[in-house]
């Protein structure tokens, strides 16, 4: 597509990596189809293409971002399913950062969104934090449905009802330091605690650490690592989000330069996705480009890192996976096929639910930002997932968990907790739940 | 931007009344159905065409048939100009819109209205893009037959204002062969239906004009299409040549000994090299010219129509012979064979040619079209349908040079004009949009073309839907 | 007085003239469809059978083009000697007509003519890739071309098509042929009744063995197809067409299908050919020029339907092509209008078009199914873009 922007403009890198990405768009529009957000509102200007336009206007024109298009920016789940369908290679991920980053600087955002926004960067991030914020959540529950009354208020009342109802449980997998093999030593891996999936379920990464240390791996908590930075990413704040990624780096670094490191293990694939992404985010900070491009280059997603480990084949169990693939994952990592081939190999039977390519609306934050898109999302998913009439979801991302899980009675789970399970471990909590033998031979 | 291509006018009388003709539309639909401010029209300015754009005075997004009866009536009232758009993935500027006109886009209505496999038929909404369908309806064994190469994007609206084509149309006939019915809104807001589940029409075939009238003589909101049974299997077999006469000529021949396959589509060198890099779908790097042959039936029928076409393509001197082992590798053949536009763009702008030759001319017009590309200091990819002749030439430019573009779309012309005189046509399935319009007195005379344009008037004599497009701006009659 | 030019020039000199003076013109080919539809009142005739030839056929590029005038079975032995044929299988309408003549391309294009495989192959029109013609105002006119996939400019070529000679002289047609099937078979399942065929049909073609004919014929006219020689009781008879090993496989499976319905057995190659023609030609009505007949178009779903309730009210016979959507509708007296049309309506929509009657009957009623009033008044203002002066073919059609 023919663009028009100044030799100066060009002049800043942001803007000449944005001007590059705009010149491969051909206009074809195929994207329109496999965006969430355009299939459900129906406009071109919530669409990938018609983002890429608002932007390419906004950037050519050297504007300040507008209330117009921060709407229909804010609408994108940044889901990158436009990324995995467009033909052209339109590398929209890093477009729609840059645009973010833009509305940051030059948008002053309503006084109530801010606020919201703020809070949001302030407290999830950060584990303490977070499980006082739901704890908080817990006995403010009731005030939902008045929140959801007024218009701006609405984040909140989505927040209250995203916020789990059980008690917390604190875990021992975050703390700092290396769990041995329990048999003959065969790798070294760093595992993210992270900030927000620990709180809501410190299960997987305990499943994670016990599946790869019976598995002969052994698994490092660095000091001092924290939240991959996703999170104030997609709200467009740059600085924090470097400094999350600096930080991380520096952990991880240490490491790799100590003990070594086969691998950087992330369980949940929004984090993994952004790490992945540090060698870029980083690469105009001289000190960091190249520490970050290792560390980006040895992140794995659990089940990348388990596909390489070559587990035996155990016999059918009988048991129908709807395997729900995360956005992150499908399109965001580009992994397809290891989960479910893992779950196979398993003696799981692993089903794929109709048009598994559109995002559940979870989506980091967007689930409190846009709760009426993200309900509407949830619900099409769920009734996909539901139709493959399975007796588990398995998924890889923990904001899926949490969104599909508030709109479905059928458990969902991390693909690592069953896998854990069946090679040895104990059978997930979310399943235990459940009646035993619900369904005649089956052994749940 | 080229500026080659003239649009109409704008009516100053409705550029003045912009302000209440959008308060007017504010109050006939609902608020999220239209889109009027400044910045949020600039998406709306041009469509898969890149090459011309203009803003829109407003868009519209209307949810239902009597929606768009409300506005229909309404800009007729007042003589306001309204180009129809579906997904807006025209490639010859169908959905272009200009300074005094509102964008009727059919986005909003999506609802497959029903399926009926007794009767082989579903009924849809305009709006319902092509794959789509054979998606609701592949439950019960069938398919919907015309694929564009845009099929996962482009809308049933859009595929009836174009007659679309496609791969698989070698066999099954394009959009006006498996349309059997329409709701549509006239200009003056009138809802009529055209055919319906049943067969032919009972007086004049209405259907079989409004079908290809490029937005031109009413808004299709409602289409009943012809379903086809799946076929037990399908199996695309690629075939290499040195050359790319050698695989024009094998077509001619395939064709000529009564074979049928379901799709012929050729690519060159230059194709096959884009494509493959996109979908990695095991395209031979090391041929001149490659063909893909699909044919369907049962194992045994499949055999037996593979063993001709060998046989034929072997004494056209084939290299590679090669048959999907899977149905992911049959996908991967097709996934780049559809998405070679837009993988193109990979490597460069281009703009993508539609005509249609006899396919005699094939490897005449071939090699004319490498001279004229060449004559102009630009390259070319040749990516099209072998088996009926509709040749896509994508002419690689860069957009950023004014002189590369005007070279581009001068070249573009010249290779037009080459199918007109080689006995074809100017577009087999793009349409004639804002792109090919200057150029249709090359294939039609002055008086085929007037009595085009009184056909087009017994509809709508005022020139307000979608009126730049298709027919020359010059020598129209007065309204 | 019949005009009955030799060049297509000369067709349009005649035609301005005609045009310049006011003067009706009946159009013309071979004369044998010359019943269909309302009688015409012209002050002349013009006919177009010395504008006769086959102008350009391409066997290798299957596209044919011929003048309007010639005859039908001219084309067909030189595309029979190319083992090729025209896919929509055009009716011969003589014997049920009671008509003699040749029948022209012309008059197979004008008045849309298909068979049995129009249901899957597509219609006369389908296959009419160009066309030119002479407007009402004496000017010739080019539509279309002569290649397959063609979207440039408005698609006049359908709209000439089934207009009867009401919008334009045809002088010359373009179309597209296809290779003749390497064998043909025939499934017939026996016995069922109307409702049953009409399930079994839209069995037959849910299944992916490419039916390309298929058609009930009820006991009242079993009989008389192929002499009598087709099993006994009703017969629902299914075609398949291809290469030898393909149609072998494909008959296989779909008469173990059919089996679910009843008694199946097969034909055979030539008596299948013999029998689909004489289904394409409507033999069993033949020879009764007396006794309206009705061709009606529906969803194949309720054409059985239709007749049942009419059946209750009225003398009539039938028998179904077109998966049951073609009725073929033989009345033993009165020719039902009002009520036919009702119960289309009632049923859904498709449209009834009588082909024989007396003429005193003819003039009673409309022959060509009305439409509702925004269609009718945008036909009308067609004729009159294309006729402005309606010398052609003046009450042919309703409303035109």
């Amino acid at each position: 597509m023919q663009t028009n922007f100044t030799a100066e403009q060009l002049a800043d890198p942001q803007v000449a990596e944005s001007e590059k990405i705009l010149r491969r768009c051909v206009h074809c529009g195929f994207c329109t189809a496999t965006c969430p957000t355009y299939v459900t509102l129906g406009n071109e200007l919530d669409s990938p293409r018609g983002r890429i336009y608002l932007i390419k206007d906004m950037l050519e024109n050297g504007r300040a971002a507008d209330a117009q298009v921060v709407t229909h920016i804010d609408r994108c789940l940044s889901c990158l399913a436009c990324v995995t369908t467009c033909p052209s290679g339109v590398d929209y991920m890093h477009l729609v950062d840059h645009a973010r980053v833009h509305i940051e600087k030059t948008y002053r955002r309503p006084l109530i969104d801010r606020m919201i926004r703020n809070v949001l960067a302030a407290v999830l991030p950060y584990p303490k934090r977070f499980r006082t914020a739901l704890a908080l959540a817990k006995v403010s529950r009731p005030l939902a449905p008045l929140f959801d009354r007024l218009s701006p208020l609405k984040p909140l009342a989505a927040m209250l009802k995203l916020a789990p109802t059980g008690t917390l449980r604190k875990s021992d997998a975050t703390q700092p330091g290396s769990r041995a093999p329990k048999t003959e030593r065969r790798g070294r891996v760093a595992i993210l605690s992270g900030c927000a999936q620990p709180v809501l379920d410190p299960g997987i990464n305990e499943a994670t650490i016990r599946l790869l240390t019976r598995l002969g791996v052994e698994v490092v908590v660095p000091q001092g690592e924290g939240c991959c930075g996703a999170l104030v990413h997609h709200m467009g704040k740059e600085d924090p989000a470097l400094d999350f990624a600096r930080s991380n780096v520096d952990a991880w670094t240490r490491e790799i330069e100590g003990g070594g490191l086969d691998a950087i293990i992330i369980t949940t694939s929004g984090c993994g996705t952004t790490v992945k992404d540090y060698g870029h985010m980083l690469r105009l900070d001289p000190r960091y480009a190249e520490k970050a491009a290792r560390v980006a280059s040895l992140a794995k997603d659990i089940t990348e890192y388990l596909a390489t480990l070559d587990l035996p084949t155990l016999e059918s169990r009988g048991l129908t996976v709807a395997y729900h693939s995360a956005c992150s994952m499908q399109h965001g990592q580009k992994i397809t096929m290891a989960p479910k081939n893992l779950l196979k190999n398993a003696g799981f039977v692993v089903r794929d639910p109709p048009e598994g390519h559109l995002c559940c609306g979870s989506a980091g934050t967007y689930n409190i930002m846009q709760p009426e898109i993200s309900a509407q999302l949830k619900a099409r998913k769920v009734r996909n997932l539901e139709a493959t009439r399975p007796d588990v979801i398995a998924t890889g991302n923990i904001g899926c968990m949490t969104q599909i899980g508030t709109g479905t009675a059928i458990p969902i789970v991390h693909t690592v907790e069953l896998l854990d399970w069946v090679y040895g471990g104990p059978k997930p909590s979310r399943l235990a739940l459940r009646k035993a033998g619900a369904r005649a031979g089956v052994s749940l | 931007m080229s500026e080659a291509i003239r649009f109409l006018e704008p009516r100053t009388a409705v550029v003045a009344r912009r302000a209440t003709i959008i308060g007017d539309l504010v109050d006939l639909l609902p608020p999220e159905c239209v889109v009027h401010e400044a910045r949020e029209l600039v998406p709306f300015e041009t469509d898969a065409f890149v090459a011309y754009r203009r803003l829109p005075l407003a868009v519209v997004l209307p949810k239902t048939t009597e929606q768009v009866a409300a506005v229909m009536k309404y800009c007729h009232r007042y003589g306001i100009p309204v180009v129809p758009r579906g997904a807006g993935t025209s490639l010859s500027g169908g959905a272009i819109p200009q300074e005094d006109a509102v964008v009727l886009g059919l986005s909003k209505m999506t609802r497959i209205l029903e399926v009926d496999p007794a009767n082989r038929t579903a009924t849809v909404q305009a709006g319902v893009t092509n794959l789509s369908i054979s998606e609701a309806v592949s439950p019960e064994g069938f398919f919907y037959a015309p694929d564009p190469s845009s099929q996962l994007a482009c809308t049933i609206g859009g595929n009836i204002g174009m007659n679309s084509g496609g791969a698989h149309c070698l066999k099954y006939g394009v959009t006006t062969n498996n349309l059997l019915g329409v709701k549509m809104v006239l200009v003056d807001g009138t809802v009529i239906e055209l055919g319906g589940k049943h067969l032919d029409a009972a007086g004049y075939d209405l259907l079989g004009l409004v079908c290809g009238s490029e937005g031109q003589l009413g808004i299709v909101t409602e289409a009943t299409v012809r379903l086809i049974a799946k076929p037990e299997g399908a199996r695309p077999v690629l075939f290499g040549f040195n050359t790319s006469e050698e695989a024009g000529a094998c077509v001619a021949d395939v064709i000529g000994s009564g074979i049928i396959p379901v799709a012929i589509e050729f690519m060159d060198k230059p194709a096959i090299e884009i494509c493959e890099a996109f979908a990695q779908a095991g395209y031979p790097l090391d041929v001149g010219a490659l063909l893909i042959v699909e044919v369907e039936g049962s194992e045994a029928e499949m055999e037996a129509m593979l063993k001709k076409i060998v046989d034929i393509a072997g004494r056209h001197g084939v290299r590679t012979v090669r048959e999907s082992q899977s149905a992911t590798e049959a996908a991967l053949i097709w996934k780049g064979r559809k998405s070679a536009f837009g993988a193109t763009g990979r490597i460069s702008d281009y703009i993508c040619m539609d005509g249609t030759v006899p396919l005699g001319k094939l490897s005449y017009v071939l090699e004319k079209t490498s001279e004229i590309v060449e004559r102009f200091g630009l390259r070319v990819a040749n990516v099209f349908h072998a088996g009926d002749g509709n040749m896509h030439p994508l002419i690689l430019f860069n957009a950023n040079d004014p002189e590369d573009a005007a070279r581009a779309e001068e070249a573009g012309n010249e290779i037009l004009k080459l199918c007109v005189d080689a006995g074809g046509c100017l577009t087999g399935e793009h349409g004639v949009g804002i792109e090919k319009r200057d150029l249709m007195r090359h294939q039609y005379s002055e008086a085929d073309l007037n009595q085009q344009m009184a056909v087009r008037a017994a509809f709508d004599p005022d020139w307000i839907l979608n009126p730049s497009k298709v027919f020359p701006l010059e020598g129209r009659p007065a309204a | 007085m019949t005009l009955t030019p030799h060049t297509e020039n000369d067709a349009a000199y005649v035609i301005r003239n005609a045009a310049s003076r006011g003067t009706t013109l009946s159009i013309v080919g071979g004369g044998t469809r010359s019943g269909f539809g309302n009688s015409v009142i012209a002050e002349e005739i013009l006919s177009s059978s010395a504008l006769s030839g086959i102008v350009d056929y391409e066997p290798a590029e299957m596209v044919m083009t011929a003048k309007a005038g010639t005859p039908v079975a001219e084309i067909e032995a030189l595309l029979a000697a190319n083992r090729q044929m025209m896919s929509f299988e055009p009716m011969d309408h003589r014997a049920v007509m009671g008509t003699a003549g040749e029948p022209t391309i012309g008059g197979v294009f004008a008045a849309n003519v298909s068979g049995p495989r129009r249901f899957v192959a597509g219609a006369a029109r389908d296959s009419l890739l160009g066309i030119r013609f002479v407007n009402g105002r004496g000017e010739i006119i080019r539509a279309g071309g002569r290649v397959m996939k063609n979207v440039t400019g408005l698609d006049l070529v359908k709209l000439l098509a089934g207009s009867h000679g009401t919008l334009g002289f045809l002088t010359e047609v373009t179309f597209r042929i296809l290779p003749v099937p390497e064998t043909v078979e025939t499934i017939v399942v026996s016995a069922l009744d109307d409702h049953s065929a009409t399930q079994a049909m839209a069995a037959a073609m849910a299944m992916p063995v490419e039916v390309s004919g298929a058609a009930h014929l009820p006991q009242t006219v079993r009989a008389r197809f192929l002499d009598g020689q087709l099993p006994e009781g009703e017969a629902t008879v299914l075609r398949l067409e291809g290469l030898e090993a393909s149609v072998s496989v494909r008959s296989e499976k779909l008469g173990d299908m059919m089996r679910r319905f009843g008694a199946v057995s097969r034909l055979g190659p030539e008596p299948s050919r013999n029998l689909w023609q004489e289904i394409r030609d409507v033999a069993p009505y033949k020879g009764l020029p007396k006794k309206p007949l009705w061709r009606v178009s529906a969803a194949p779903s309720v054409g059985h339907q239709l007749v049942a309730a009419l059946r209750l009210e009225a003398g009539i016979d039938a028998f179904y092509d077109w998966q049951g959507g073609l009725v073929w509708m033989q009345m033993e007296g009165d020719p039902e209008e009002q009520r036919l049309r009702r119960y289309i309506k009632a049923l859904g929509g498709g449209h009834a078009t009588l082909v024989r009657a007396p003429d005193a009957v003819r003039a009673q009623l409309a022959a060509f199914h009305p439409e509702g009033d925004a269609v009718a008044t945008l036909s009308a203002r067609i004729k009159q873009k294309l006729d402005p002066g309606g010398i052609f073919n003046p009450g042919k059609m309703a409303g035109v």
